[in-house]
């Protein structure tokens, strides 16, 4: 049996759509892990979902070529006959489970497929030790966190015994801890079992060390042939910080990790300029909003515990710290939304909230519209402010597009836009980056300094250590409901465990931007 | 052979059927509202000590206010439709409709014992919804339909996945009401609000329906049909359920000899569908839980409430009904409550409850969730 996997000429476009898919040529030998990289809208999720055959079986449209898989041509086979080939899981952890109990869940595959009961039994067992999922076999899938839900969902993929393991995104939705959790479950089942394994991702940080292979999509085609994953994003924009800090230093091949970096940069210390002296001067604008003592919450649980915290005019503040820390409870009470037990917000600054998840916001048809509503509900008519806020966050040639046609980037941007266009000062973003591709993410930097330097301030939770070190001029840590650390980012950053990947490879700096600034002038 | 799994439920499904049948069986042969709110009282207890954490938990205190809502709504048409109480509260401006429509007067007199009577009424659809609640919360919906015909598996795999969104339908409305109030700096503006909480909810509720679609897919959900016995067998359940309902309307209708007919053509019906079932293709399902002696004798213990109830009935016992006319409490008997005893008996056992951890902030509902107590 061969456990490969194979295009030949498939081209596929959705019904009443662009073409999604042109001409694409692949091969992914038994055994390997295949990166696909590529911005929102490149075709990733469709070129995975031609792997087992939901591309066109239930997408329908025009599809031509062929997809083989251990032998099996999509083109005889619906998904659901090549469920015993092709395990596939989907970005949102929550759309698919089946049965309220993880164990169960797990074993749906099989019961399909049929099987004697002491096999199903055994291989079930397997799964869930393989996944490291056993614990948690009579929970409800609805009760595990993100990660935990992830690793069920990929156990409910695997347990058909595929050759071939179909990842869409798998860690977008998840805090890094999951994500690190779910991508070392993906190496140690490739080691083990030798799945043959097809990966989509934006986060590359972690998913880029694993794969044997990567390719390239731009608008529905390969631009690059499979090659290591280091050569193959070596000029991507989206790569992680010290592969593009090893491709602006020369370094051939670009690293992958912080180790392989470190080693480098001790070999080539000579060349880099010392780093500047950060600057950590108290902030100077306006105080636009001040909470002291803030005690807050959820039910009966105690969320925050004595939070004391200053938003003046011109800052972005990075609200960083664990799932659960109380980042998001902390910008729902800035935002009015929850009210504190103790402790007072001073500062009459209006705030707006975006919430984590944008689909709760979007209803309208066009972007265009999502964003002129906002104004409407506050009844005030400016074309020009929504035309402002198109251009800020990269959205006017999107603007007559279906808000629900978006990517998950796209969407995110455009929420931050039907919100921010209200004109409070105080912006509050919560989680901003989940989901997005480079593109979107250098869109949302802008804006947030842009936004900043018209005298605003915003306020983001996040998780992402990267994002904060490019564009957060404060840092708070929450732990455990208090403040841990707070200060410039700076400082609080470069003095982290967690700190961003070049201030780990090259103490001083935060940014590959920095390094690119320093290098200038040599 | 494999052992069952040790879940957290400690009573089979179909022992939770039994209860919930003989349960509501007895809000019909004692619907006196003193002894429905003892049932109402049973099955609280029931969720308190049986349900498991997870988002089925608020199905009891929805399908109760659900029942007051009808129940309230049901008062209100009796007291504006029904004229002919004895003691008059108070009069409305009325209009008559016109003969096509009915002929009946809507307004005028609104009589204290009409009103009482819909009450009492009402209340026992409240008990029937609690106890609907109550079953709703504790069993496994997927474990009922491991217990169904192979035949009947698809449709009940995709009820079970239409009841799951229930309760995520309504986390999903209350983040989308505060992206709302959020998007306005605070300000609720009410003018359009409810299309603007409607359509996200409904938009992405069909965006993750497409996502399960795939996913089921993926895992080969429908790849085989029924095999033939498997079909027979369903047949023949279908007709069991329809001659029971019928039968069962019969018997409320006072027609006892259809009645009897019915009851045993669906007996008859059940049994062969249960033997050509098993006789069938080996159903391939995991670790299905089967009937336990203790399950056995806990639906053999609940159904003595109603059997005892009937018997009391059969006695002459004028406590079990109440008549607002004329208007007195309701008289309590203490032998229909201890006909009621019986209904505790799953407090025989204790649900395990796996330990609650911190709901995950990496899924926005997951947030909701911990938000909503």
């Amino acid at each position: 049996m061969t456990g490969g996997l194979a295009f030949e000429a498939v081209s596929f476009g959705y019904p009443d759509g662009p073409t999604a898919l042109a001409g694409i040529e692949l091969t992914v030998a038994p055994g390997d892990i295949l990166l696909v990289v590529g911005s929102s809208g490149s075709g990733k999720s469709t070129l995975l979902r031609a792997a087992n055959g939901l591309v066109p079986h239930t997408s329908g449209g025009r599809f031509s070529g062929n997809v083989t898989v251990a032998g099996r041509s999509t083109r005889d086979h619906p998904p659901r006959e090549l469920a015993d080939v092709v395990g596939f899981v989907h970005q949102d952890p929550e759309a698919q489970f089946v049965v309220d109990r993880v164990e169960a869940d797990i074993a749906f595959g099989l019961e399909n497929l049929g099987g004697s009961p002491a096999g199903m039994r055994r291989r079930v067992e397997e799964v869930m030790d393989a996944l490291g999922v056993a614990h948690l076999r009579d929970r409800n899938p609805v009760t595990l966190s993100g990660g935990e839900r992830q690793r069920c969902a990929i156990a409910g993929a695997l347990v058909t015994t595929p050759s071939v393991l179909v990842l869409d995104e798998p860690t977008s939705q998840l805090d890094p801890q999951g994500a690190e959790d779910v991508l070392a479950a993906i190496a140690r089942l490739n080691a083990d079992l030798g799945t043959t394994i097809l990966i989509a991702e934006h986060r590359l940080e972690r998913a880029a060390p694993i794969a044997d292979l990567a390719v390239l999509m731009t608008d529905g085609r390969l631009t690059s042939a499979p090659a290591a994953p280091e050569f193959v994003l070596a000029e991507y924009p989206g790569a992680p910080p010290v592969t593009r800090l090893g491709h602006l230093l020369g370094w051939n091949p670009p690293p992958l990790t912080v180790r392989d970096a470190r080693r480098r940069a001790r070999a080539a210390e000579s060349v880099i300029p010392a780093a500047p002296t950060p600057d950590l001067t108290a902030p100077s604008g306006d105080r636009l909003l001040s909470a002291r003592g803030l005690d807050v919450h959820l039910g009966d649980l105690p969320v925050l515990h004595d939070i004391t915290l200053d938003i003046h005019a011109g800052e972005v503040i990075a609200l960083l710290g664990r799932n659960g820390a109380g980042k998001s409870t902390l910008l729902r009470t800035l935002a009015n939304l929850i009210l504190a037990r103790r402790g007072t917000i001073d500062g009459t600054a209006e705030r707006a909230y975006v919430p984590q998840d944008p689909s709760s916001l979007l209803f309208r048809p066009t972007v265009r519209g999502e964003i002129a509503e906002t104004l409407r509900l506050l009844g005030r008519r400016s074309p020009e402010a929504v035309d402002h806020w198109l251009a800020t966050l990269g959205l006017t040639e999107l603007a007559e597009r279906h808000p629900r046609s978006l990517s998950g980037g796209e969407r995110q941007r455009v929420a931050i836009a039907a919100v921010a266009v209200g004109g409070a000062p105080v912006l509050l973003l919560d989680e901003p980056t989940r989901g997005m591709d480079a593109a979107s993410r250098h869109a949302l930097e802008r804006a947030i300094a842009t936004h900043a330097a018209a005298g605003g301030a915003v306020v983001l939770a996040t998780h992402d250590v990267e994002l904060a070190a490019r564009c957060a001029s404060q840092a708070v840590v929450l732990g455990d409901g208090e403040v841990v650390a707070s200060g410039p980012a700076a400082a609080v950053l470069a003095d982290s465990l967690f700190a961003p990947q070049v201030a780990k490879v090259l103490p001083g700096y935060l940014t590959v931007e920095q390094v690119t600034i320093a290098m200038e002038p040599a | 052979m494999h052992r069952a799994p040790a879940t957290p439920r400690p009573w089979h499904s179909l022992a939770w059927l039994a209860w919930a049948l003989a349960a509501a069986s007895a809000v019909q042969l004692a619907p006196s509202p003193v002894y429905v709110a003892l049932i109402v009282g049973i099955a609280w207890l029931m969720v308190e000590a049986h349900a498991p954490d997870g988002p089925y938990r608020s199905a009891f205190p929805i399908l109760v206010a659900l029942g007051c809502i009808f129940g309230v709504v049901r008062v209100f048409m009796a007291a504006l439709t029904t004229h002919n109480g004895l003691n008059v509260l108070f009069t409305l401006p009325h209009a008559t409709m016109p003969d096509a429509l009915g002929g009946f007067t809507v307004g005028g007199t609104v009589e204290s014992d009409i009103v009482l009577q819909a009450a009492a009424v009402a209340f026992t659809v409240i008990g029937v919804m609690a106890v609907f609640g109550a079953v709703n919360t504790i069993w496994s919906h997927y474990e009922l339909v491991q217990s169904t015909p192979r035949s009947f598996y698809e449709l009940g795999v995709v009820v079970t996945v239409a009841l799951a969104y229930i309760p995520a339908t309504i986390e999903s409305m209350r983040a989308v009401r505060e992206a709302d109030r959020a998007r306005t700096g605070g300000h609720a503006v009410r003018r359009g609000r409810i299309v603007r909480s409607i359509l996200p909810v409904l938009e992405r509720g069909m965006e993750r329906a497409v996502s399960l679609a795939e996913s089921m897919d993926s895992r080969g959900f429908g790849i085989r049909g029924p095999a033939r016995a498997d079909i027979e067998a369903g047949w023949c359940v279908l007709v069991a359920l329809v001659a029971l309902a019928v039968g069962f309307l019969a018997l409320v209708g006072d027609g006892p000899t259809t009645a009897l007919i019915c009851g045993v053509i669906g007996v008859v019906a059940l049994v062969a569908g249960v033997w050509r079932s098993s006789r069938g293709v080996q159903r391939r399902t995991y670790r299905r839980r089967s009937l336990q002696p203790g399950d056995w004798w806990l639906m053999f213990a609940v159904a003595l409430s109603p059997l005892a109830l009937s018997a009391i009935s059969a006695a002459g016992n004028s406590t079990l009904a109440w008549y607002a006319s004329p208007v007195e409490w309701p008289r309590f008997d203490p032998i229909v409550a201890i006909a009621l005893v019986p209904l505790l008996a799953p407090l025989a056992r204790r649900t395990t409850i796996p330990a609650r951890v911190e709901p995950a902030t990496a899924a926005p509902d997951a947030v909701v969730a911990a938000v909503i107590p």
